[in-house]
């Protein structure tokens, strides 16, 4: 139901999952092969016309995550790079948590690059209507598409809903200089009814896209409809993100690890 | 604060990945089978269900200050599950995670099935189970609703925290000594939010138009049977979700304490009622079942008694 101009992104997603597959697979501690996939994925940026830099500072968003690694640098007790003592506590520093660290970072920064490239490339209804190709149910595509499609319409009611809440009870303790409104459970409990109202707002709509529907002549069978063009040379493709994989292991096996 | 359950690509091993990315296919086919076979009208169930995702987005921005720079927000899984009910609302949780990782690179495309596993998976279909059964135990009615759901909220915070946990365990990328009680630690809290903000939104809804939920909610509880059996499941869920944590804590706290030279100095409760999670005078494995099987017991009469308070409010 939603047709503009679809672009067949089917090799661009296995290619997507494949580097990033490649990527998990790396050994810990392989950051030469690292340096050379992050060349890789820069270049490829750039000839498609996204700029490598700004790409990094993107994939940035993936890094607060590492904080969950962080207890390895004091829990692992081989290869202790540093041992101290900070006031009563005796802290030691394993460099095989450091490793791990430090890998688990540049994996995850360098997916999230791999990940941007694919969406800045093809618009997200392209992206539905290729997995569609490859077989997501049906269901999943349509809804999928409908979400995307009613996402900005949606986001923009709840703004409204918040700045009206704001303006006129809970506002944060500190942040304005009059009193916050009510106590935390009843900050809770309106937020909740802001929820709830949005749903019944959706829910509404909901109806109202199903009569229409019905009103234009659906017969009862909706769907995300498939491709609109195929590309002729997806079998190359594939084989080619199939090398890159088979590249990157080789980078992976071959290559000194620290 | 943005709590994020959503994990990126590189902290889970492949294997993981890919063992969870199976275990979701298969729940999210059965899903899809089920909403096939049990609706006749199938195109009006697909468009609530993808206007009901653009919503479970747009809830996700609805947050409550709690303190200066803090705030509880939500993640509606127990939400969806209990407005679409626990199949459709299950897929929805999916396609909004998988449009998470696509469009926000909020959470990795290789590690998709993980997260929808945890909040979509466990969190939705799971919650909704939770939280229909512990409203039939105390007693149905619009407070055994609110208990419910609530409790479901909570728990599927809890949830997918210690499930995320475990994963990157099991990965190597933590320590899941000091990352459970860490995660479960600041998650219990945050579920509070999400529990609140799930009552207020179903409380407002069944309010302002009880016919959009009626078809999914018990209006009575269950018989007294079938009550003790739904309570011992849940208890059973909650108790061996506790014994898991506290498995692994005790290498977290307690080699937190010793490392830092005060295990010595920490002094024993005044009265231990099953010191160490085992019971006297048994060892091993059957005195941890037995210390489980007592813990059961007593969220089964916690939770008896709460029916019963909430049956006789309801009556009077």
């Amino acid at each position: 139901m939603i047709a503009t101009g679809r672009q067949d992104a089917r090799a661009a997603i296995v290619t997507t999952l494949l580097v990033t597959l490649a990527v998990a697979l790396l050994p810990t501690g392989s950051y030469l092969a690292y340096l050379l996939v992050w060349l890789a994925v820069a270049t490829v940026a750039a000839l498609s016309g996204i700029a490598p830099a700004q790409l990094a500072r993107r994939a940035l968003v993936a890094l607060p995550f590492v904080v969950a690694a962080l207890p390895l640098l004091f829990t692992r007790s081989d290869e202790i790079i540093w041992a101290g003592e900070l006031g009563a506590i005796s802290l030691s520093v394993s460099g095989a948590g450091l490793r791990i660290l430090l890998t688990t970072a540049l994996k995850a920064w360098i997916s999230v690059q791999v990940a941007l490239i694919l969406v800045k490339l093809y618009p997200i209804e392209s992206i539905v209507g290729s997995l569609r190709a490859l077989k997501l149910p049906d269901t999943i595509a349509t809804s999928a598409g409908l979400t995307i499609r009613y996402l900005d319409l949606l986001r923009n009611e709840a703004t409204r809903m918040l700045r009206a809440r704001s303006s006129r009870s809970a506002s944060p303790i500190g942040e304005t200089r009059e009193r916050a409104g009510g106590s935390i459970p009843w900050r809770a409990r309106v937020t909740g009814n802001l929820a709830g109202a949005l749903f019944l707002r959706a829910y509404a709509r909901a109806a109202r896209v199903e009569e229409a529907a019905t009103a234009r002549g659906a017969r009862g069978s909706l769907s995300f409809g498939g491709l609109q063009q195929t590309d002729p040379r997806i079998v190359q493709k594939a084989a080619l993100a199939l090398a890159t994989f088979a590249l990157i292991s080789a980078a992976g096996a071959l290559l000194p690890r620290f | 604060m943005h709590p994020s359950l959503h994990i990126p690509d590189g902290f889970l091993a492949p294997e993981v990945s890919i063992a969870l990315w199976v275990a979701t296919a298969v729940v999210i086919g059965i899903a899809l089978r089920r909403i096939a076979s049990g609706h006749a009208n199938a195109p009006a169930r697909t468009v609530l269900m993808g206007i009901a995702g653009a919503f479970i987005f747009a809830a996700q921005m609805f947050n409550f200050p709690v303190a200066a720079g803090t705030s509880g927000h939500l993640l509606g899984g127990v939400l969806a599950g209990v407005l679409l009910g626990p199949w459709a609302g299950s897929i929805v949780m999916a396609t909004v995670i998988g449009i998470q990782a696509l469009l926000f690179q909020d959470g990795g495309l290789l590690v998709l099935g993980a997260n929808i596993f945890n909040m979509g998976v466990i969190g939705t279909l799971g919650g909704s189970l939770v939280a229909r059964a512990t409203s039939e135990v105390v007693g149905g009615g619009r407070r055994g609703q609110f208990v419910g759901v609530g409790f479901a909220a909570w728990l599927s915070v809890m949830a997918a925290a210690g499930l995320t946990t475990l994963q990157l365990g099991i990965s190597g990328t933590t320590d899941i000594g000091i990352g459970l009680p860490a995660m479960l630690g600041t998650h219990a809290l945050i579920g509070m939010g999400e529990a609140l903000i799930t009552i207020g939104a179903i409380g407002f809804i069944s309010a302002s138009a009880p016919d959009i939920l009626s078809e999914r909610t018990s209006e009575r509880g269950a018989s007294a049977p079938r009550r003790i059996a739904l309570g011992s499941v849940i208890a059973l869920i909650t108790v061996s979700l506790a014994a898991l944590f506290a498995s692994a804590s005790p290498d977290g706290l307690e080699r937190v304490a010793e490392d830092l030279g005060f295990l010595d100095q920490g002094q024993g409760p005044a009265f231990e009622l099953l010191p160490d999670y085992t019971i006297p005078g048994l060892d091993g494995t059957v005195s941890t079942i037995l210390a489980g099987a007592v813990g059961v017991a007593v969220v089964v009469v916690i939770l008896l008694l709460l029916g019963r308070v909430a049956a006789r409010r309801r009556s009077a």
